[in-house]
Parts: structure tokens; C-alpha cells; sequence
């Protein structure tokens, strides 16, 4: 089998994600994580391939590979025939799917935009870094890869690294979940961190599954109906309280999240006020993701506690969306640099002829 | 110019750099480029201590007997805690906070002049140990307050919902205050160790204007660690005291030395 001249000219891509092909189609093209060292095998045994990347998460399902075939759209249109004959779709189901297929430095451009999080659906994220990585040590330790991607990987990771070094494209917080992490993050240390949820909600729910993720020490969790309390701690390995018991154990907890359906203020000064005194001033802080609200304002006036309600919490993730965005035109600079400085394109912007 | 001071004046310019450096880094919102920050701090303290050797071969002894002198040492001081006490606090930007206050403290002993000494007498370990300890624990105390800026900075985002550039790189409030606690300790330590040895001394406190003062401060962050021990105050009051506290001590080395 002929190798490849040159990486621009045998680099293909092929893949699907968030942006083309609704979940229901990606859950049924979805590489399980078992299976990914034969998918990676299963393509470089395709005729005139020669490596291969399979990349597969939760939002994209991409097929990195090198070939020797005459042009780039026979190598994607294997790839395809792979996808369809691997998932064994039907044929008004392969009819219908939407793939991008990408050569030479599109690919390229293409797979330093995904390590660097500018393709992800959450601008920025660093996880997915982690998991082009990952696909990378598959397809390593399977014998897939060889030089020529074996390099593209590896200058995709330095690009990765130098987009989060020199821009701020990964700060800030994009999302209620993670502003919440964010403020716990500094008032406490997250490991030693109690949190209480004060009803049930699916946001506050998402909250604390944030703040458990990133290290929360512990969770009390206290709703009206005790069953759906019960149900979450165990969900969460916390402890459920009975509604009427709650504030006796505010002076133990460092974040209490905050949303029943009450329609008055359910925690008032004069209870943080008391409950201050008793943890001795250690800072408290209260999210409050109820309408209409479960904490009264004037709570923030009391020293050592912070009080986010929705509103706050809300613009603290929209000012982080706007400040990624504002990142993403040098995060792209960055990239169409590398992709010269790599040979992909030629000085100025213009593709390298393969 | 002596090259004593050639030197100080290159750690001076080098620790104003290090905060231009720092405050463009952060308006730039790449924090991570200001890890050079470190870097400059470290070259700002060689020169200090470059600086302190040589001063000490011009006047033949330790060189903490006039203003500049204190002033320069425990700027150096200041620098030393920064680097021994900035990571184990896990106090991130501690330095960008640090480097103003080491400017100003190098651009105050410039201003006051570097007079020669007087002759030199017989050198006693013990006093100069006891000077040394007592300066030391005056730049924990300049560190606490440092640290109690930053706290109150940090308290003032989270209270009013600014959060910006700042608020992602200073550390969190609950370990903010707890270096405060820790640094008070640590000089209020530093500072009993030097007037226990003025003790051993035998110096007469009415004749000696420096040992009341230090009692006086000794008195002074003997109740704000009191204070801070006992949970009377809440962290911000506490590192409110923290600031104003040092106040007290900066405006002491002026009457001791020229009592």
C-alpha cells in the first residue's frame, strides 16, 4: 500500500456533531467507549487507508484518517460507507445523514478549533480537550496512528494549549450551574464545602451536581415532599431532612441553594443573622434560584453572607458568554497562525496546494 | 551613586515593573503571562539582598540602624515572607498586591537618604538579633495587611455582584481570612521572641524609644489576635484591623528613629 506524500495531501475528516445531526441520530452512531480500539482498526483495514482517530462523544462522532486514495472525496466517501455499514443504517436513514467532510487543512483547522473548545456547544469547555486526548491513546496504543498523525495530534494539542494560555476563552462562567461552582470556589474551599438544598428543584438539582462534580464535601437535602427529598440525597449520596427541620442545621452548612415554590421569603435576616453568630462568621453563601424568591434581599446586607438570586446568577453567565465570545476572534487568529506555521497554509492564508 | 543603592534602585525599578506587568496581564485578562511576575520578584529580592551586603560592607555592620536602612530591610523581609509564605497560603496575586507596597516602602528609604553611620561599637548578637527579629515581624504585619487588602477587595466583588477579572484570580475569602489570622500570629510570634530578648538585654524601656513602641504594637496585634481567636469580630472587621493596624508600626519607625 503506497504511504502518503504528505500529510495535506492524504488528511481527511469526516464526522457529525451537535450542530449537524439532531441526538437521537448521534445516539445510534455513537462509538461505545469498548469499542473504539476496533472501530479505529476496522477503518485503517479500509482499502488505501493507512491510519486512523475515531472520535466519539457525547456531542460529535468524527473520523480522522489518513489514505493513499486518488482524491479526498474517495476517502470520505469510505468513511461514510463505513459509518453507514458499522451502524447498520437503513438506507433512508444514511440517505438522510448530514456528514462534513473535510481534507488537508480544513481538517486540520477543523480538529485544532475542536481541541480547542470553539466547536463545542459550550464555547470554550476544556473537557473536550481530555477527550480528543484520550481518542488519541486509543488509536496509539492500537497501532493506528503513525507519523503523519501522530504529528497532526500533537501539534492539535499544542494549539489547544497555546489558545487556553493566551487567551480567556475557558473563563468565566457560561452557565447557572457553573456560576454557582465559580462563587462557591471562592468563598470556600470546594472539598471542605456542606451544601443544602432547600426544596427540590431541577435547577438547584443541577446546582448541586455541579458543586458535587467539582469536590463538594457533603449534601443535606430538605424538600416538603420528604420522599422527593429521600430520592435526591440517595440520587446524590446526601442526606435527606425533614422541610420543617431545615434551619436548624443552616449553622452547619457553607452553600445553601435555595428554590421551593413558596410564595413569601422562606429565609429571612433575622434567622442568618442568628445563624452567623453560631458558625462564628464563617462566610455563607446562599443561592436563591427560586420566582418569586425564597430569600429576602436585605439577607446580603449581613456580614460574611453572599446572596445570588436568579437575576444575578443569570447575568454573571451571560457577561461570561459575551467575554468568550469576545475571545473567540483571537482564538481563530491564533489557529490560522499555527495552521501556517504548520505548512497548511501558505503565508497570508491561502490553502497549500496537496 | 554607591552601587549599594545602584542595586536597590534596580530592584525598585524591576518591582514597579512587576506590578506594570501584573495589571496588564490581568487588564489583558492572561493572567497566566504573569507568571513572570515571580520571576521579577525573584530578581527584585536578589538585588535587595545585593543591596543589603553591600550597604552592610559600607557602614561595617548590620545595615538596620537608620530609616532607609529599616525601611529597605523589611521591604527585603516583606519580599522573603512572599516567597516563603505566598504558596503554602495557596495566596495567588499576593505579589501584584506586595510589589506597591515594596516600591513604596525602596522609593521612601531613597527620599530619606543613606546616611553614614556612626562608628562602629562592639557588635552584639543579641541586639541585632533582636532588632532583625522585631523588623521581621513588622513585614508579617505588612504582609497581613496586604492580605487584608486583598480580602476586602475580594469581599467587596462577592457583595456586589462585580464579577470580573480580579475575582478569578484572587483566592477565596475563607482563605483569605485565615492568613490574615495566621500572619498576626506569626508576627505577634516574631515580635515576643525580639522583646523577650530585650529582656535578656537588660535595655531600659524608658530610655529606649524603640522597645515601647514595639510594645506597643506587640499590645496592639496582642488584641487583634485576641480578637481574631475568639471569633468577636467577623473576618471583615478583622481584616479591616489588619490594614489599619500596620499603620501603627509604619508611622513608629519614623519616631524611633528619630527619637
Amino acid at each position: 500500500m503506497p504511504e502518503p506524500k504528505d500529510i495535506r495531501s492524504g488528511l481527511v475528516c469526516v464526522g457529525l456533531n451537535y450542530k449537524t445531526t439532531p441526538v437521537e441520530v448521534r445516539e445510534r452512531l455513537a462509538f461505545p467507549e469498548a469499542k473504539v480500539p476496533d472501530a479505529v482498526q476496522e477503518v485503517r483495514g479500509l482499502p488505501g487507508f493507512e491510519e486512523c482517530v475515531v472520535l466519539s462523544t457525547c456531542n460529535r462522532v468524527e473520523l480522522y484518517a489518513t489514505h493513499a486514495l486518488p482524491t479526498g472525496d474517495h476517502g470520505h466517501a469510505a468513511l461514510r460507507d463505513y459509518l453507514v455499514t458499522r451502524f447498520e443504517l437503513q438506507p433512508e436513514h444514511a440517505e438522510a445523514l448530514v456528514l462534513y467532510n473535510l481534507d488537508s487543512a480544513e481538517a486540520a483547522r477543523h480538529l485544532f478549533r475542536v481541541v480547542s473548545g470553539l466547536d463545542s456547544m459550550v464555547l470554550g469547555e476544556t473537557e473536550i480537550f481530555g477527550q480528543v486526548k484520550a481518542a488519541y491513546k486509543v488509536a496509539l496504543d492500537t497501532g493506528t496512528t503513525s507519523r503523519s498523525l501522530n504529528k497532526l495530534f500533537q501539534q492539535a494539542f499544542t494549539v489547544g494549549k497555546k489558545v487556553r494560555n493566551e487567551t480567556t476563552i475557558q473563563r468565566g462562567s457560561t452557565s447557572v450551574g457553573s456560576v454557582a461552582v465559580d462563587l462557591a470556589e471562592k468563598v470556600h474551599d470546594l472539598k471542605e464545602c456542606r451544601v443544602m438544598l432547600v426544596g427540590a428543584g431541577e435547577m438547584s438539582r443541577t446546582c448541586a451536581q455541579s458543586l458535587l462534580s467539582r469536590g463538594a464535601k457533603s449534601i443535606i437535602v430538605s424538600n416538603r415532599s420528604y420522599d422527593k427529598a429521600v430520592e435526591l440525597a440517595a440520587e446524590m449520596k446526601g442526606t435527606a431532612m425533614k422541610f420543617d427541620e431545615w434551619e436548624h442545621a443552616l449553622h452547619e452548612v457553607d452553600v445553601i441553594i435555595s428554590s421551593t415554590s413558596a410564595p413569601h421569603f422562606v429565609i429571612k435576616p433575622e434567622q442568618i443573622d442568628q445563624v452567623m453568630r453560631k458558625r462564628r462568621w464563617e462566610p455563607l453563601l446562599i443561592i436563591d434560584i427560586a420566582v418569586p424568591r425564597d430569600v429576602d434581599p436585605a439577607v446580603n446586607d449581613i456580614e460574611g453572607v453572599y446572596l445570588y438570586d436568579i437575576d444575578a446568577l443569570q447575568a454573571i453567565a451571560d457577561d461570561g458568554r459575551r467575554e468568550r465570545m469576545r475571545q473567540l476572534a483571537s482564538c481563530e487568529r491564533i489557529i490560522e497562525e499555527q495552521l501556517e506555521k504548520y505548512g497548511f497554509l501558505k503565508p497570508g492564508g491561502g490553502l497549500v496546494p496537496a | 551613586m554607591p552601587p549599594s543603592q545602584q542595586l536597590l534602585l534596580a530592584a525598585t525599578l524591576i518591582f514597579v515593573g512587576a506590578v506594570v506587568h501584573a495589571l496588564l496581564a490581568l487588564k489583558a485578562g492572561a493572567w497566566k503571562r504573569a507568571r513572570a511576575q515571580f520571576s521579577l520578584m525573584a530578581l527584585g529580592f536578589v538585588l535587595q539582598t545585593g543591596f543589603i551586603y553591600l550597604r552592610g560592607e559600607e557602614v561595617r555592620q548590620c545595615p538596620i540602624r537608620s530609616l532607609s536602612d529599616i525601611l529597605v530591610f523589611i521591604a527585603w523581609s516583606i519580599v522573603l515572607l512572599y516567597f516563603l509564605l505566598g504558596s503554602s497560603f495557596r495566596l495567588s496575586l499576593l505579589g501584584l498586591f506586595t510589589a506597591p507596597l515594596v516600591t513604596l516602602m525602596q522609593v521612601m528609604a531613597f527620599l530619606s537618604g543613606f546616611a553614614p553611620y556612626p562608628p562602629k561599637g562592639p557588635i552584639n548578637a543579641l541586639v541585632e538579633l533582636h532588632i532583625a527579629l522585631a523588623l521581621i515581624s513588622y513585614a508579617a504585619f505588612a504582609l497581613a495587611c496586604i492580605t487584608g487588602v486583598m480580602y476586602l477587595v475580594q469581599e467587596r466583588m462577592l457583595k456586589r455582584h462585580r464579577i470580573g477579572g480580579l475575582f478569578y484570580q484572587l483566592p477565596p475569602i475563607q482563605g483569605l481570612a485565615q492568613a490574615i489570622q495566621r500572619l498576626v500570629r506569626l508576627g505577634l510570634l516574631l515580635l515576643s521572641i525580639a522583646l523577650g530578648i530585650s529582656f535578656a538585654l537588660h535595655l531600659p524601656m524608658t530610655k529606649t524609644g524603640h522597645v515601647v513602641f514595639a510594645w506597643i504594637v506587640w499590645a496592639l496585634y496582642a488584641v487583634i489576635s485576641l480578637l481574631m481567636w475568639k471569633h468577636f469580630t467577623s473576618p471583615r472587621k478583622t481584616a479591616w484591623l489588619a490594614v489599619i493596624g500596620f499603620i501603627l508600626p509604619f508611622i513608629s519607625l519614623w519616631i524611633v528613629t528619630h527619637a
